[in-house]
């Protein structure tokens, strides 16, 4: 069944189809819709779930851990404040193995105010714990949405699916909705790991000393680390079903490229049309898209980067007094590639606060990237007019 | 360089779940460890049981009742009380006065309970009599309540007992001077019945001196002497004597009680304030007389039983308070009435009541037709040897009865002790102690000196129970013989509850009659009343302590009580602070 | 009967295990206790931080036999909120959810979630046992600190300024179907109160008082007689509130003066004989303002 929807829908059309048990969220611009169509979907019966209107995003969080520590299939959706305000129960959700799944509408961070994209909110949150996942378009939000629910209940880990403020969240584009009989082969309902239950009454969550700590955290990562793999099997489980695969990394007419750029998210649609204009005006240019930040990819971009001679990352988010966020993560994965295989790495930061991120912009970084020598700094910034 | 790779996980076998899942209960904890202080079980004396002349485990038959067990509460009762069908109606309940339930509301009606335990068991087929499984035998004088409790508890003990009885029937003072009114003579006659059912041999009509040689008695082994005060003191009247209307009150009340219907005229005047005198006051009553009592002191000092004096106020019999008589005043060499003096009172005698002295100037008369005295009875105690000391017309005695002349053993009335009937039976219970004792000593058995300290509740009377080591039908934790007091306890959990009235009959229509006034309390009304006793010092499984213990350290036992486990006991102390009865002690030691 | 038998009142089964690590005569135990027998074995507790986190026990160590969550100090009624829709969605109606929070959890961080629970009126009850401080951080003030307290954030030379917030009040307030005051002193109105709550659907609200001996700096064998005399002196009243208008009394409150119990606690020994006649003065007021709810309805 293929559907015109905007991408808020694409995420409640993939609750839907993923039996949601639990709901429990807090309105904020640009997440709202999601939750909007839910409340339709519980309200006429398609959907029989239970649906908390919470009185705040701490509370939508700490809710969902309830849920899915009773055991059930639980979904929240928010964007920037509302995320920050999560922080602390997204430790809690991680740390305490539960598989809550959330969708995060990439929003700038106040002040002063701003609704539009960019990535600083999810990245925030990278240590929480959380695997997150950045979609490029509708299709992929509605996919991921479900494989989130397939992936955190294999992992016994909490996935944030994110996508960009309005240029996915309010942007109509055509999703193919898998039939929900297919949705179901792919995601029985979930049989939890441990949960709450009166005929086996346990306490979790207790105080750990210093002597158990380190091991849980380790089983903590070694579930991380271990998602990798779990989702290469999932895109392998609902590619047989619809047809469809993203990968952790996607390479875009990387053959032969001296010059890679790397994007996540919208930018990336983008980035696919600049280089396929300068593929056929002869030039080696390639694209890699980061779908997976967490885990993150680092053998895949080792392998993909390693010895290409100029890579741009392109990054809509700052880690002040750094770096763009992805381009030092990549930095960081490449320092373990031999010294002659290492590429000459430039990290723009641009797109900022929703600023739009044209052909243009992605033309004058490769021209910039191919005409210096080396980059001067590690944040290159992008348009910056005072 | 290390000899392994420290980055490697190593298995160890700890099995650490990926998360903060419980495994095990705190029990793992010993907790109990942090204290410095720990909780016993300690159950100690009820006041009720400390204050009963007789020795009656007062607190342990409310308890039994309180637990529906009814039959062993009566039981227990007999174990102790030879005639609770009679206590329950004569006795001045000093274990009422000292019931720590009156601090919270009103006392326990112990008295109420006991007599329908009484009356229930008169009622019930008599058990079986004791066996005897002593050869040796011993005689009592008098068959008042001290020789029947001395012979009763004598026979429980397995003795051959013979009663020598004065008078026609037996029972003393109970048949001699308390009216029918209150005592009932079918309920005495069924008490007495039931205690010379324990195998006792009562011989009526047998004064020792006169009808029987007191040599005769060597052929016993051992001789309770209980011969009761009998002769009323002579009145201080001037010109008394030969008057025929002035006649002493006891003398009255034994020929109403044999049945006898004196005349005594229309106005009778009562001398005294005690027992007797309210005896004497509404025997003359119901004769038809107008009556006044005439005491030297105020109500405050009467030493009736107040009960009495309410109910001979309310059938009508007049006071005349601070007032005594001096004078016979005769008109026309008839008598005609009394001159009497009035009183106020002074310091404080010896008794510690204050002392009433003449007003000088003011006299008063009365006039009357008979004048009855009951001013105090003394005893005749010519029948004994010589080798029995007396000290001011009574037989010295020690704690247990015996005399100077062994093996002489003497009790009631006519030892120093207070004139009632429970002290009488509390007198033959420890006699009937120091003759088994003496008994067995003799017999060459290796006896030791009697625990009397271990034997008595509390400050109070010998238990018949623990002297003769038999199983207490209530479950005892570390019993320590301490009379717990109304601070020791914590009164907040109690909730006030009214304390039932015994019923009594209009008194106005018992003015002519001689049927019992007060008919006490039907079953019901017993049972709620029992339950309203507080248990002092005496753990009634009330399970507070359970409740408010932080460390659920207490546990029920299967017999009934509970047991602290100390690996978890911190010490807290909320248990013995929140302990209604004062029946858990902290202590230091064994820590 | 003159004394109310525990066991014709309260089951006997327990669901709290010795070996916790609650402070000798601490009163969080007990209500605990009583709250877990009142309710059963079907039932799940939520724990936000708060000295029962301590108490419950460190993994892999649980004193409580039933499921029991540990979670952060805000969160006691919004997690309780999603484990009851868990298992309602799973068709799960008939297991209580309790969320079990000291003052701090309840009064100050947790005041938000559990607002917001309440006027969805969700459907568990939520239990604050209140110490009138943050004890298990060690004894800092509280908005449940009463006026005149000590406390290590109120010293001495500045003890608290404000009187206990009227937390009844605020439950009050949002028309849930039961809120009720209780006492570890009371055992028997406790439990009727919490079988009671357990036969109504939508939110609950329970708040019992639980003195502390460390940080009220009293005796250990001290709680039950002071939980005692904080209702007896009108300090603590004990009271039910349904639909939010309906107050009533539910035990006898004598009255009498505070200043015995003030005494009796070191946390209030600075304090003046001017300073304990102002507590009497708002028990007073207070008594009155409650009072009137019982007359009136709100």
């Amino acid at each position: 069944m293929k559907k015109v929807m905007i991408g808020n829908h694409a995420v409640s059309w993939g609750a839907l189809r993923s039996r949601v048990e639990v709901i429990s969220a807090y309105p904020i611009t640009p997440q709202t819709q999601i939750v909007e169509a839910l409340s339709d979907m519980v309200a006429d019966g398609s959907l029989p779930a239970q649906y908390i209107k919470v009185e705040s995003e701490h509370s939508a969080m700490a809710a969902c851990i309830g849920g899915s520590i009773a055991g059930t299939r639980t979904f929240t959706a928010t964007s920037a404040q509302g995320l920050a305000l999560m922080h602390e129960m997204l430790h809690w959700a991680a740390g305490g193995r539960l598989p809550v799944v959330m969708a995060n509408v990439n929003r700038a961070m106040a002040p002063g105010w701003t609704i539009w994209t960019d990535q600083n909110d999810s990245l925030s949150q990278r240590d929480t714990g959380w695997i997150q996942l950045y979609c490029e378009t509708n299709q992929e939000v509605f996919d991921t949405t479900i494989q989130s629910f397939k992936l955190a209940e294999t992992v016994n880990l909490p996935v944030m699916l994110v996508l960009d403020a309005f240029y996915l969240s309010h942007t109509s584009e055509p999703v193919d909705v898998t039939e929900q009989e297919d949705v179901d082969r792919f995601l029985p309902k979930r049989e939890a790991a441990f949960k709450m239950d009166t005929s086996d009454p346990r306490a979790f969550g207790a105080l750990v000393r210093p002597d158990a700590y380190t091991e849980m955290r380790w089983q903590q990562q070694e579930a991380m680390l271990e998602a990798r793999d779990v989702f290469r099997r999932v895109e392998d489980d609902w590619e047989a079903i619809t047809g469809r695969r993203y990968g952790a990394v996607e390479t875009y007419r990387t053959e032969d490229a001296d010059l890679l750029l790397v994007t996540s998210g919208t930018i990336t649609s983008t980035a696919r049309h600049v280089v396929d204009e300068r593929r056929a005006a002869g030039e080696k240019v390639g694209l890699i898209k980061v779908k997976m930040f967490r885990p993150f990819p680092t053998d895949e971009l080792r392998e993909l980067l390693g010895g290409v001679d100029r890579v741009a990352v392109l990054d809509r988010n700052i880690s002040p007094g750094h770096g763009g966020i992805f381009a030092e993560e990549i930095r960081a994965a490449l320092y373990d590639v031999p010294p002659e295989d290492r590429p000459n790495l430039f990290g723009y930061i641009l797109g900022l606060g929703g600023r739009d991120v044209t052909p243009a912009v992605i033309d004058d970084i490769i021209d910039n990237t191919r005409s210096t020598a080396r980059p001067e700094r590690e944040d290159l910034w992008v348009g910056v007019e005072l | 360089m290390s000899e392994r790779d420290i980055t490697q996980p190593r298995d160890k076998g700890r099995n650490i779940p990926p998360v903060a899942i419980s495994e095990t209960s705190t029990l793992v904890n010993p907790t109990g460890s942090w204290k410095y202080i720990m909780p016993r079980y300690e159950d100690r004396v009820a006041p009720c049981n400390a204050g009963c002349p007789v020795g009656i485990d007062i607190e342990g038959y409310m308890y039994l009742i309180g637990q529906g067990r009814l039959e062993e509460a009566a039981d227990l009762l007999v174990r102790e009380n030879p005639m609770p069908a009679v206590t329950g109606r004569v006795c001045h309940h000093p274990c009422e006065h000292s019931c720590n339930r009156a601090s919270l509301d009103e006392p326990v009606a112990i008295h109420s309970v006991e007599r329908r335990l009484g009356d229930m068991i008169l009622a019930a087929p008599p058990p079986p009599a004791p066996e005897r499984t002593r050869t040796e035998t011993v005689a009592v004088i008098g068959s008042g309540p001290a020789g029947l409790s001395c012979a009763y508890f004598l026979a429980r003990l397995g003795f051959c007992v013979t009663v020598f009885e004065a008078a026609s029937e037996a029972g003393g003072m109970l048949r001699l001077g308390i009216p029918e009114y209150r005592l009932p003579r079918a309920i005495l006659d069924r008490q007495i019945e039931r205690i010379a059912g324990t195998g006792i041999e009562i011989r009526t009509s047998v004064r020792i001196g006169t009808d029987v040689p007191w040599t005769d008695l060597d052929e016993f082994d051992a001789v309770f002497a209980a011969p009761g005060a009998h002769t009323g003191k002579d009145s201080t009247i001037e010109g008394a004597e030969g008057v025929s209307a002035i006649r002493p009150g006891l003398e009255f009340l034994k020929e109403v009680n044999a049945g006898a219907r004196p005349d005594l005229g229309d106005r009778v005047i009562v001398v005294g304030g005690g027992n007797t005198a309210m005896d004497c006051a509404r025997s003359a009553l119901r004769l038809g007389a107008d009556v006044t009592v005439l005491y030297r002191r105020t109500p405050r000092e009467m030493p009736a039983i107040p009960l009495e004096v309410r109910e001979a106020k309310d059938e009508g019999v007049g006071f005349e308070f601070l007032a005594a008589p001096t004078a016979v005043e005769l008109e026309d060499g008839e008598f005609r009435g009394i001159t009497c003096q009035r009183m106020e009172l002074g310091p404080p005698d010896d008794s510690g009541r204050r002392r009433p002295v003449p007003i000088e100037g003011d006299v008063f008369s009365m006039t009357a037709d008979t004048v009855l005295t009951a001013i105090g009875e003394d005893c005749d105690l010519s029948f004994l040897p010589d080798d029995v000391r007396t000290n001011w017309g009574l037989i010295e005695v020690d704690t247990l009865g015996e005399s100077t002349s062994t093996p002489v053993f003497a009790g009631g009335d006519a030892v120093d002790m207070p004139r009632s009937v429970a002290d009488a039976l509390g007198a033959g219970k420890r006699a009937a102690i120091g003759i088994d004792h003496f008994l067995r000593e003799k017999a060459g058995e290796d006896v030791g000196e009697v625990p009397l300290g271990a034997l008595r509740f509390g400050e109070g009377n010998v238990s018949a129970l623990r002297y003769a080591e038999d199983e207490d039908p209530i479950p005892r934790e570390a019993p320590v013989n301490e009379t717990v007091t109304w601070d020791q306890m914590n009164p907040h959990h109690f909730r006030t509850a009214p304390r039932h009235e015994d019923h009594f009959h209009n008194a106005i229509d018992l003015r002519s009659a001689f049927g019992e006034t007060n008919f006490g309390l039907n079953e019901r009304e017993a049972i709620e009343e029992a339950e309203r006793c507080l248990n002092c010092g005496v753990c009634n499984r009330c399970e507070l302590c359970l409740i408010f213990c932080p460390d659920m350290a207490i546990s029920r036992r299967d017999d009934g009580g509970f047991e602290i486990d100390m690996r978890y006991c911190k010490g807290c102390g909320l248990c013995a602070a929140e302990c209604p009865r004062g029946a858990v002690t902290m202590t230091r030691e064994g820590i | 009967m003159s004394q109310t038998i525990i066991k014709q009142h309260i089951p006997q089964d327990e669901l709290l295990a010795s070996g916790h690590l609650a402070c000798p005569g601490c009163a969080a135990p007990i209500a605990m206790n009583l709250v877990l027998k009142a309710l059963g074995p079907e039932t799940m507790v939520v724990l936000p931080a708060c000295c029962w986190s301590i108490i419950a026990g460190p993994w892999p160590q649980s004193s409580l036999q039933v499921p029991l969550f540990h979670t952060a100090f805000e969160t006691g009624a919004a997690v309780a909120s999603g484990i009851k829709a868990g298992l309602v969605s799973r068709g799960d109606t008939k297991t209580t959810v309790i969320s079990w929070a000291g003052d701090g959890g309840t009064f100050d961080i947790g005041l938000q979630a559990l607002s917001g629970a309440a006027e969805r009126n969700e459907d568990f009850i939520y239990f604050c046992y209140d110490n009138e401080a943050y004890m298990n951080t060690g004894i800092q003030r509280s908005s449940a600190t009463p006026w005149g307290a000590w406390t290590t954030t109120t010293p001495t030379s500045d003890p608290e300024h404000q009187p206990k917030k009227d937390i009844m009040a605020i439950m009050a307030a949002h028309r849930i179907p039961y809120a009720a005051t209780a006492s570890v002193a009371y055992p028997v109105d406790l439990v009727e109160k919490v079988k009671k709550a357990r036969t109504i659907r939508g939110t609950r609200f329970i708040h019992i008082l639980a003195p502390c001996p460390p940080g009220w700096k009293t005796q250990n064998d001290e709680t039950i007689d002071l939980a005692r005399m904080a209702v007896e002196r009108r300090v603590f009243p004990l009271m039910e509130v349904e639909n939010g208008g309906s107050w009533r009394f539910t035990v006898d409150h004598p009255g009498g003066s505070v200043e015995e119990y003030i005494r009796r606690q070191a946390r209030f020994k600075h304090l003046t004989d001017r300073q304990v006649e102002i507590i009497q003065d708002q028990v007073d007021a207070r008594w009155e303002i409650l009072s009137n709810r019982v007359k009136y309805g709100t």
